[in-house]
């Protein structure tokens, strides 16, 4: 096998640009504060990553930095156009066909280069092209939102420069097809246009065409070409015509164009894949898609500011220096106008993978080709670094290069086979889900998949429906600190995703509070509204269903009902005093479930919350409410009243890492029967064979504990695992019990005990209630003659302090037919 | 559960007594409920503050000559859905504000109705204000001073235009209120008023919460 390569080519680019700055008002007319322009172009140029196309550059990120700054990555080629000028023929037809086809996918994506020339038709290695700069004109807002004009003054069409004092001119395709026939026109004339003319020569120059028939010849007979321009080929000249038309409606669009006669013959250029595997001798990782490897080149350390600073792009001056020297009350400001020359700045800073291969460079190349289906263990395994990673912080987990290489190489695998790798996805997200596929991910957790893009399509987002009013106010206070919501593109697709699921789920309404749990979803999907309104949809009916019901109140209180009966189980001393204190979770857990902590906690907390809550079921978000609770227990239990509702108002700092821990410990914790809830949804593939019926609800909703499924109690007293972590109490009659009771239960007869005695303070009262003391800790479960003894004994053991307390569902009834009932005759 | 709170006087109020009143913040959503407690509460104003799901609560201490007057301030979500929550908050309230927006006819009919709900269901002696907010935005008004102002006159309800964006008007509603607010002893070191609770089956929860302080 001959030598690997090593070494990764160099890929991507950065340049900067500066978003028009509003002057003067700081407010717009609903008196929120302007949108930021660069907030604006932000929004706008997302879409621009996801147009994949062998003759486009591939754009990767875009970043706001200060006063208005924006940095653009994209694929970057060292060689462009203007330094190939002199072609023979056949690679101008070559040239112009790619161009062509990308500017008709373009196109038919609504999107206009208008800054089309030489400089921006870059060309790979194989002599390719590679379209630079097609998203300017699109992300700035049809140039709107920056200051300097978009395009090159000499490959302009004439009627950009004719409206240019008009705002409502908008560019369509044909302004392209004139550039390229300018360029295509220097290339066979091999010279360079008006190489010595200033701009407003140029600008002249152009402008004097408009009256000109024959631009083409014209242009040979100034740049001296005459002779070229008749021996050339009658197809090329008519092509070139064609383009150069100076009134737009005799020109083409680059559609029609593709069908001239001269690119007859010509070979479709092979849509090489970043998935080729053409050449396998180079670096596994030059056949990444290109947003993975600048994600981990950013994981290496790169940063693309300080890299436009190294090379003299951001240059940085001392305040003083850029401060106005004059601002009216108004916001304007004077002094220290900005040159809209260098707003825009287009040369662009190659960013040097060098870093990242070196980081990668002991890396053995196996691990880019994992074997999913065999022999997982051995290959783990070899992998001992990996082990250690793993019991990492998931902060550092999420920074660490080598960790999310070995993530993202399994998790594409895994991706690639959904839905037949779900479980697979599933088992994996256990340890943790790279923050690169993390809308993907969920998605497959979510089990969303089929035709979403036209489900989606087939809904009307658009008509007028009495929610609008409270959606319309909602959206712009919606997680606003995110640079992507608080864009109008992020408003328009929220307000779509949100009108869609109105629309669609007729028996559900809008409530309040949707708008930041649609959030998440759109966050990471902003370039794919259908997987983010099919994620959303599929996230209410498995943790919220019936809660968004116009009438919600049975729903909520019974959730809460629940949550305070594992409160009590689990924490008794901090249910005793919130129950003392009447301090009710209606009065602060409503915004917590009915958002699923979405409008409680910032999107990036809501992230790893979430990365755990969608692997439960929807009992799960009960312990990440206890969870909560318990990071704030020390506040909470010496506060009274006014204290504790005050803390909730304004939630302070909460660890998501320990809270995610302590939820899922609790989680496994507690026998599932004790979170069934009437309204959860209940498929009919997973009903559980519960002797807990729907229409005790009410009745468990008055008790302060829970209750558990005979199902439960034989699967934990029948195992040996928990066997001993058990204690059933008997509460019914010293005679009952000696007829036939549960093997290893103790007998404390209901009428016993003196609720009036507090046992908390260890003291028991009779030698039964010793044994309970004894075994503080243990689950304890009472069979009681009666539903409402039960409760009884267990409310006042949740007094005494007594985790874990609840009663068997049915009493010793219900385990008649089990076998496991004894009779003992020493009574 | 009586011995809950005990309130603490600010410094240097050594003397007068101490009253604590609750009151609660209705109206339709987006009209500025919560930006005004905010305003009043903290002194602050955030833009892009975040819509209020089931209900917020905060507290601020006003001094009225000799007397020192703490609100236990309830500020609750706008949207209709959340009306059915809406009695749990104000069950025993001794005043309400009931804001709207004056760039918004709708959210003043809306706190009519608010208006005629607290006339009816709460406390007989709640004190009710109604605030027109969002003066700052005059220019696109929609709801006139005088048309809001009569309605109030014919209600009996305190009533100003308010902005929380510019503070104007909003300590002084709270000050208006606390004025108006009855303060005999009754109220004297034990405003407390908790929502109540049902399913807590806490049998005198019910008869405390509406005992208030005024009576």
């Amino acid at each position: 096998m001959s030598e690997i390569d090593t070494t990764l080519d160099y890929k991507f680019g950065a340049q900067t640009l500066f978003a028009l700055r509003h002057t003067g008002e700081i407010c717009g007319s609903n008196g929120l504060p302007l949108t930021p322009k660069s907030i604006g172009i932000l929004g706008k140029s997302q879409i621009l990553k996801t147009f994949k196309h062998a003759s486009l550059a591939t754009y990767l990120d875009f970043i706001r930095g200060k006063h208005e700054r924006l940095l653009i990555v994209s694929e970057f080629k060292k060689q462009n156009l203007k330094s190939r000028l002199y072609e023979n023929k056949s690679s101008v037809i070559k040239i112009a066909h790619q161009v062509l086809k990308a500017l008709a996918y373009l196109n038919s994506n609504g999107i206009v280069h208008r800054a089309l020339c030489a400089e921006n038709i870059l060309l790979d290695e194989k002599g390719d092209v590679k379209l630079f700069n097609y998203g300017l004109y699109h992300m700035t807002n049809n140039g709107l939102d920056v200051e300097f004009p978009i395009g090159s003054v000499k490959y302009m069409a004439p009627e950009v420069l004719v409206s240019v004092l008009n705002k409502n001119y908008i560019s369509g395709p044909k302004v392209d097809v004139w550039s390229l026939g300018i360029i295509l026109m220097e290339i066979i004339f091999k010279t360079e246009l008006w190489p010595k003319l200033k701009l407003s020569q140029c600008l002249r120059k152009v402008l004097s065409l408009i009256y000109c028939d024959d631009v083409l010849s014209r242009f040979a007979r100034e740049s001296d070409k005459m002779q070229i321009y008749q021996e050339m080929d009658s197809d090329l000249k008519n092509f070139l015509e064609s383009c150069l038309q100076v009134n737009p409606k005799n020109r083409s669009i680059p559609e029609e164009l593709l069908k001239h006669k001269i690119f007859e013959g010509v070979t479709e250029m092979q849509f090489i894949n970043d998935f080729e595997e053409e050449n396998n001798n180079g670096h596994p990782l030059n056949l990444w898609q290109l947003h993975e490897l600048y994600y981990l080149w950013q994981l290496a350390g790169g940063d693309v500011h300080s890299e436009l600073k190294r090379n003299g792009l951001i240059k940085t001056k001392p305040p003083i220096l850029s401060v106005p020297s004059l601002i009216l009350l108004e916001g304007m400001s004077f002094g220290h106008i900005k040159d809209p020359a260098c707003m825009l700045d287009l040369k662009v800073v190659p960013l040097s993978l060098d870093a990242l291969t070196a980081r990668l460079k002991h890396i053995n190349f196996n691990i880019y080709y994992p074997l999913i289906e065999t022999k997982l263990h051995l290959i783990n395994d070899l992998e001992n670094s990996d082990k250690e990673l793993e019991n990492l912080p998931l902060i550092i987990r999420e920074r660490d290069t080598e960790y999310q290489l070995h993530r993202i190489v399994l998790y594409k695998r895994l991706l690639q086979g959904y839905p037949y790798t779900r479980r697979r996805i599933y088992h994996e997200a256990i340890k943790d889900i790279p923050p690169i596929f993390r809308g993907e991910i969920w998605a497959a957790l979510l089990d969303v998949k089929g035709d979403i893009e036209n489900e989606y399509i087939a809904i009307d987002k658009e008509t007028p429906i009495p929610t609008d009013r409270q959606i319309e106010v909602d959206i712009p206070r919606c997680h606003q600190y995110n640079e992507l919501l608080s864009s109008k593109r992020g408003h328009l697709k929220l307000k779509r995703i949100l009108k869609a699921w109105v629309v669609n789920s007729q028996q559900y309404v809008y409530w309040q509070g949707l708008d930041s749990l649609c959030a998440p979803f759109l966050c990471l999907n902003f370039n794919n509204e259908a997987r983010a309104f099919a994620s959303f949809s599929a996230f209410i009916p498995k943790y919220l269903h019936n809660f968004f019901l116009k009438d919600n109140s049975a729903v909520i209180k019974e959730y809460l009902a629940k949550f305070f009966h594992l409160m009590a189980y689990h924490d008794p001393i901090l249910a005793k005093h919130l129950q003392e204190i009447n301090f009710i979770p209606e009065l602060f857990a409503i915004p917590w479930f009915l958002t699923m902590f979405s409008h409680v906690f910032p999107l990036h907390k809501i992230f790893h919350l979430w990365d755990k809550l969608l692997l439960g079921d929807s009992s799960y978000p009960l312990f990440i409410g206890l969870a909560i609770l318990e990071q704030l227990r020390d506040t909470l239990l010496q506060s009274g009243f006014n204290e504790c509702i005050l803390l909730f108002s304004d939630l302070p700092e909460v660890d998501i890492e320990r809270c995610v821990t302590i939820s899922s410990n609790l989680y496994f914790d507690t026998p599932r029967s004790i979170t069934f809830r009437k309204f959860q949804l209940n498929s009919s593939t997973d009903k559980l064979p519960y002797t807990l019926t729907e229409d005790m609800m009410s009745e468990i909703q008055k008790e302060l504990n829970p209750r558990l499924d005979v199902v439960d109690f034989l699967e934990l007293v029948n195992s040996r695992d928990t066997r001993s972590n058990v204690l059933v109490v008997d509460a019914r009659s010293n005679s009952e019990f000696g007829e036939k009771s549960v093997a290893g239960s103790i007998n404390i007869p209901y009428e016993s005990i003196d609720f009036k005695n507090d046992i908390s303070s260890g003291i028991p009262s009779s030698p039964e209630l010793s044994v309970l003391i004894n075994n503080k800790g243990k689950m304890i479960i009472i069979i009681g003659q009666t539903a409402s003894e039960a409760a009884k004994f267990c409310s006042f053991l949740t007094n005494a302090e007594f985790s874990k307390v609840c009663f068997l569902n049915g009493g010793i009834d219900v385990l008649l037919s089990s076998g496991i009932l004894t009779q003992v005759n020493s009574y | 559960m009586s011995n809950r709170t005990v309130s603490q006087r600010p410094n240097g109020q050594n003397q007068g007594k101490i009253c604590q009143f609750k009151l609660v913040l209705l109206g339709e959503s987006a009209v500025g409920k919560s930006s005004l407690v905010l305003r009043f509460v903290k002194g602050q104003f955030h833009e892009f503050q975040e819509s209020t799901i089931g209900a917020a609560f905060l507290t601020q201490t006003v001094c009225l000559d000799d007397t020192t007057v703490k609100f236990e301030i309830w500020d609750t979500a706008g949207q209709e859905r959340y009306h059915s929550l809406a009695p749990m908050y104000y069950r025993g309230a001794q005043a309400a504000i009931v804001v709207y927006d004056i760039t918004n006819q709708d959210t003043f009919g809306r706190a009519k109705t608010w208006v005629k709900e607290l006339q009816r269901q709460a406390s007989p002696n709640i004190v009710i204000a109604l605030a027109g907010n969002k003066t700052d935005l005059a220019n696109k008004r929609s709801v006139e001073y005088e048309e809001a102002s009569q309605y109030a006159e014919e209600n009996a309800l305190l009533f100003m235009e308010t902005s929380a964006k510019t503070a104007m008007n909003v300590n002084d509603i709270f000050l208006a209120i606390a004025k108006k607010l009855p303060k005999n002893d009754g109220n004297v070191g034990n405003g407390l008023t908790s929502p109540g609770s049902r399913r807590l089956g806490d049998a005198d929860g019910g008869s405390r919460m509406s005992s208030g302080c005024c009576k």
